[in-house]
């Protein structure tokens, strides 16, 4: 019980923790080899859990996130309170998750008093969610639960999305208890039937029906063990899943709006044959305003929107722009884990980097195509944000069996 | 195992604990199966004894288990044969007679369709209705055995259904030549049915009792008779209709009558014989010299033997006529009944055998109205024939309601190990078994033997799964107990209600809670409503509460289930000694927490406890602190050990007295508990216990995953045979 880390409470919050046990010295009486193999080994665990080998990758990824409101959020077991601590992880995850998933989308939804608050819509745009989530601070948590209200909406909304994307919900669940109007197995039944994973957090221990929840959808249930803990949870969440079953592969008809030239910084130089318009996304709400000549028009049917990716609302066209599909891309393609081994005396320096290999670097990492050989920054590094091994796409050979 | 294989090579007796969910009962199965194969001539029979009849259906479970493995290693057919045994009410496959709800009415309808005089009937006129389920038995079944397999009651009846023969007798007959029996205790304890079913089973049998942890009671019980004032009217109306049957028959033939007279004379022991079917009127354990004498001449008529009952039950009403409370000796009975209405010591104790000899006589088919009759005669017989370790108690009224007349007459067994020492002359190795059986050395004691083994296992596990904690005072400090002193006070009740609703906040799912007796609960829940603690509990969890009444515990139970699966979460408010603590498993999410308030000490004040208590220090220098300490200590364990089924499980366990922390109550909880009960966590407040369950449940719900336990719970084949753990077996067995 005393062996956990929870490093922003008081010392007198904490159990004791014997931290002289788990260090030891190395045989000229040093700590600093052990210390950075400690580094390593916990780096190199996280990364090799998530390489999973080719298998197919739900890419178009529609994700419901609930958060729990209810008065159980307001306990300080999480600093400040678990509810603020979940929401601003959660800013990170919405960040990370369009960096990692451009052409999917992403809606949030609340639990409070037995009920479930819609707080925004399924949709692309991470700064709207973002605003949405620091509005969401001055809420007030109160009452119980109600998981299968919010499954039932979350469903609702995710029900009619195309067969081919893959339909999620994540729930971070604070309390214990849940207040259900009706049956909850029917719901569970009714979102296997329609295909959605349901993966749920807890926040203070294992409830059955959550673990229920999560087996039966192929989702994952876990609980974390403090914030640390809980963000790693969070993120684990931002790769998109397997794809459950054998979904028949499909093709998708998409639609590249033209007229933006500069995508990536969302600003765009302004083009005469752009009309002002309304943009069909703002439409229904008391914000819309006339759009000036900045947007993108739906090939297909003229719509006006202010961003990408997302559904047309007329006539049903998956808009994305080049680069969203380009990212998303390397999900498709995993890079096989990288082989640890004892340094080998004839290479001196990471292929990647030219660093030096020096003696107290006891383990470097070999490519299984390319055979090259790479520090462990760099392993993490090619892992993390490269998604792409330089030793393959270097060579001419490799390179061209990769995109075969 | 080890230990088990010493006491049967020894041919003892052995005392084994083992926390449940360890795989006890495969344990005790394969160990025993191997030993009987092995040697086949010391050991010719296993006898399982288990408690209900869901718990002899798992046994039966991993008996079929343990044999299709035999089978798949061995490769060929094994030559054993398992069946379970249980009432006709759970066997019967008549079309209308296993309709009947209530074992009794089962087994009065079974005796009318079967007993020897009804076939004889039928056989004379074809109206008679008879089983023909128990024909096809009767013609067939005894010459063909069951082929070896592993029967357990389904199998049994379908069996039955396919050959039509009656599975219960199938099985009681099976049960001769059968290698394995499973049955319930008391098949083997109770006097009164043993001789019947049990009686022919050899010597070289191995007996395992298991969850046997309240043997004691259920041997006293089985000798124990309780006699109300409306079982003496019900026995005063059969004695009527005995007699007008008597009159009838004079008159139509007198013959029978006279035929039963002398065989009277001549013995009761041949009368018995070939009458396997009629065993609803047996006779309690009786010396068997006294079966070979001749039935005294006073009783020997029908008409003598009637107004011979007639005025034992009037005496019973007089001596029911009482203001105060009475205490005697069977001896002291004796003298009194003889001064008062001229019956002897010896006709007495012919009671229950002449009964039942009448009523075969007058072939009363429909035996159900006659049960209270029969009570008396046991009486009757066992009082004439025990003059110690028994106390016959009359009380006026009940001590709860001392206004209200309801004299009852208790005949009460004392000493557990008059019931059971027949078991343990009879078989060469008796085990005694269960999850919760510290402080050992009490039961050898209370029930008189010597085992050759006694000992305790601890579960080896990969994590932490069980928590005992000891919560000894509320946030406001002051102590929590449910002494007698201060069970009243409000503060210990404020203090045992926060707690509760704290826990409830922090555990998921369902939530178990004992408290000491009913009046205690109801009390402390009545108090709890106008503290404003059952809201604030309900914000969490939605609350049900055992009582005494059966169907009510059970729907509550129902509900509590379905509160627990859907995630509503539940309290469940029970008796440390009720139905709930006894035979219902919380595992999983059903039981994350146990809270155990206050020390189940029994009723002290009960005479019939007294009696015993007084009994126990005479005969067997016990203390009676010591003996009601160690009964509240089982009885705090068997209600913790509610939580944990399995290695997989995981379970939280508050004990919330402050005297739970005295060296003599924590030393008499099982070691698996004991082990992990540390020190600092022994004299907690309310907040320093959620606190720590909080992180532990957090804990526990990280991934567990079969690999974790690897080489440390579970070995795999290399494991086992690797050197390092040889070492380490041949070290504990020496250590031993």
């Amino acid at each position: 019980m005393a062996d956990e880390d929870e490093t922003k409470e008081y010392r007198w919050e904490s159990g004791y923790e014997k931290t002289w046990e788990a260090i030891k010295e190395d045989d000229d009486g040093l700590l600093e080899s052990n210390v950075a193999d400690l580094v390593a080994r916990a780096k190199r665990k996280r990364a090799a859990l998530k390489a999973t080998g080719a298998i197919q990758l739900g890419m178009m990824r529609h994700l419901f996130v609930v958060v729990d409101a209810s008065a159980c959020m307001f306990l300080q077991d999480l600093k400040p309170t678990r509810f603020l601590c979940v929401l601003k992880l959660l800013e990170v995850f919405v960040h990370e998750f369009f960096d990692l998933n451009p052409i999917s989308q992403l809606g949030i939804l609340t639990t409070k008093m037995k009920r479930s608050e819609q707080i925004t819509v399924l949709a692309g745009n991470q700064k709207k969610h973002i605003e949405a989530l620091q509005q969401l601070k001055d809420l007030s948590c109160e009452g119980e639960p109600s998981l299968q209200n919010s499954l039932e909406r979350a469903m609702n909304g995710l029900k009619n999305m195309p067969a081919h994307s893959s339909r999620e919900i994540l729930v971070l669940f604070g309390s214990l208890t849940t207040c259900d109007p009706g049956d909850i197995q029917k719901t569970i039944k009714a979102l296997k039937d329609n295909n959605i994973r349901v993966s749920i957090i807890g926040l203070a221990a294992e409830v059955r029906i959550c673990r229920e929840i999560a087996k039966k959808t192929g989702g994952t249930y876990n609980v974390l063990i403090d914030d640390h803990h809980l963000k790693e949870l969070i993120l684990s969440q931002v790769q998109p899943p397997a794809v459950a079953g054998s979904l028949e592969a499909s093709l998708v008809k998409m639609g590249f709006p033209g007229g933006t030239p500069s995508v990536n910084d969302g600003t765009s130089d302004s083009s005469a044959d752009h009309a002002p318009a309304y943009c069909l996304c703002h439409i229904d709400s008391e914000t819309s305003s006339l759009m000036g000549p900045n947007g993108y028009n739906c090939p297909q049917c003229g719509s006006r929107y202010c961003e990408l990716p997302v559904e047309c609302k007329q006539c049903g066209l998956t808009l994305v722009s080049a680069p969203h599909l380009a990212r998303s891309y390397h999900h498709l393609f995993p890079i096989k884990p990288f082989m640890e081994r004892a340094q080998v005396p004839d290479t001196t320096h990471c292929f990647a980097c030219a660093k030096l290999f020096l003696e107290a670097e006891t383990n470097v990492y070999e490519c299984e195509n390319c055979h090259q050989i790479v520090c462990l920054d760099c392993d993490l590094f090619i892992r993390e944000t490269l998604h792409t091994c330089p030793g393959c796409a270097s060579d001419p050979v490799t390179a061209q069996m990769k995109t075969n | 195992m080890l230990e088990l294989k010493r006491a049967l090579d020894a041919k003892g007796h052995c005392l084994l604990e083992m926390p449940s969910g360890t795989g006890k009962t495969t344990t005790l199965l394969s160990l025993i199966v191997a030993y009987m194969k092995a040697h086949p001539l010391d050991l010719t029979k296993l006898v399982y004894c288990s408690r209900t009849v869901p718990e002899i259906e798992k046994v039966m479970e991993e008996l079929r288990k343990l044999m299709n493995y035999y089978e798949k290693e061995m490769g060929m057919e094994q030559n054993i044969l398992g069946l379970a045994l249980s009432s006709r009410k759970n066997l019967c496959i008549h079309p209308s007679v296993s309709k009947e709800r209530e074992g009794k009415v089962v087994d009065g309808r079974c005796y009318s369709l079967t007993a020897s005089f009804v076939r004889a009937r039928h056989a004379a006129d074809d109206a008679v209705p008879i089983c023909e389920f128990y024909e096809g038995f009767d013609a067939h079944g005894k010459e063909f055995p069951l082929p070896p397999g592993v029967y357990n009651l389904d199998d049994l009846k379908e069996y039955g259904q396919t050959k039509r023969w009656c599975p219960y007798f199938l099985a009681r007959h099976t049960i001769i030549h059968a290698n394995i029996v499973v049955y319930s205790y008391h098949y083997l304890l109770d006097p009164k049915i043993a001789e019947v079913v049990s009686k022919e089973i050899s010597k070289s049998s191995v007996v395992v009792f298991d969850e046997a942890h309240n043997i004691d009671n259920v041997c006293i019980d089985s000798m124990s008779v309780k006699i109300t004032k409306r079982l003496l009217d019900k026995c005063s109306n059969s004695i009527t209709i005995l007699e007008t049957t008597i009159s009838n028959m004079k008159e139509n033939d007198s013959k029978r009558l006279e035929k039963e007279y002398k065989r009277l004379v001549e013995g009761l022991r041949d009368a018995t014989i070939a009458r396997e079917t009629d065993m609803a009127l047996v006779n309690p354990v009786l010396p068997s010299e006294i079966l070979e004498e001749a039935v005294p001449g006073t009783i020997r008529t029908a008409e003598h033997f009637v107004a011979f009952l007639k005025r034992v039950v009037e005496y019973i009403k007089t001596r029911l006529r009482v203001q105060h409370v009475v205490q005697e000796s069977p001896a002291g009975f004796l003298r009194d009944i003889h001064t008062k209405v001229c019956i002897d010591r010896k006709p007495l104790r012919f009671t229950a055998e002449r009964l039942a000899s009448l009523i075969r006589t007058l072939e009363i088919s429909d035996l159900t109205d006659f049960s209270p009759l029969v009570t008396v005669s046991h009486f009757a017989t066992l009082v004439s024939a025990y003059t110690k370790g028994f106390t016959i108690i009359i009380e006026p009224f009940e001590d709860r309601a001392p206004t209200v007349s309801n004299p009852i007459l208790y005949f009460s067994c004392l000493d557990s190990s008059i019931a059971i020492k027949p078991v343990f002359n009879r078989f060469q190795t008796v085990v005694i078994t269960s999850g919760t059986l510290s402080p050992l050395d009490m039961y050898p004691k209370i029930l008189d033997f010597h085992p050759v083994i006694m000992t305790s296992f601890t579960m080896t596990l990969a994590r932490p799964c069980i928590l005992p904690m000891i919560v000894s005072k509320g946030n406001d400090q002051v102590a929590m107990s449910s002494r007698y002193e201060t069970r009243e006070d409000t503060a210990v009740i404020r203090n045992y209600g926060n707690l509760l609703v704290e826990v409830a906040a922090a555990v998921p799912d369902g939530i178990v809670c004992f408290f000491t007796s009913y009046l205690y609960l109801e009390t402390i829940v009545s108090s709890w409503y106008d503290q404003g603690i059952i809201d604030q509990l309900q914000r969490h969890k939605l609350l049900f509460i055992e009582t005494q009444d059966a169907a009510e515990t059970s729907l509550a139970l129902i509900n509590y289930i379905k509160a627990c699966d859907n995630g509503r979460g539940a309290v469940l408010l029970s008796v440390a000694r009720g139905k709930v603590s006894e035979g219902i498993d919380f595992d999983h999410h059903l039981g994350r927490a146990v809270l155990m308030f206050g020390i189940p000490y029994v009723y002290t004040q009960s005479r019939i406890l007294r009696a015993r208590l007084e009994y126990l220090r005479d005969q067997f220098q016990i203390r009676e602190n010591d003996f009601l300490t160690f009964d509240a200590m089982r009885h705090a364990a068997q209600c913790l050990g509610r939580c944990m089924r399995g290695k997989t499980d995981y379970g939280i366990m508050v004990l919330a007295d402050k005297r739970f922390s005295r060296a003599d109550k924590r030393s008499k909880l099982p070691k698996w508990i004991q082990e992990h009960l540390k020190d600092t966590n022994c004299n907690l407040s309310t907040e320093e216990c959620v606190q720590i369950c909080k992180r532990w449940l957090r804990q526990m719900a990280q991934p567990f995953s079969r690999e974790d336990q690897l080489g440390i719970s579970l070995l795999t084949l290399e494991q086992l045979q690797s050197e390092e753990m040889q070492k380490k077996i041949l070290q504990r067995a020496q250590g031993v």
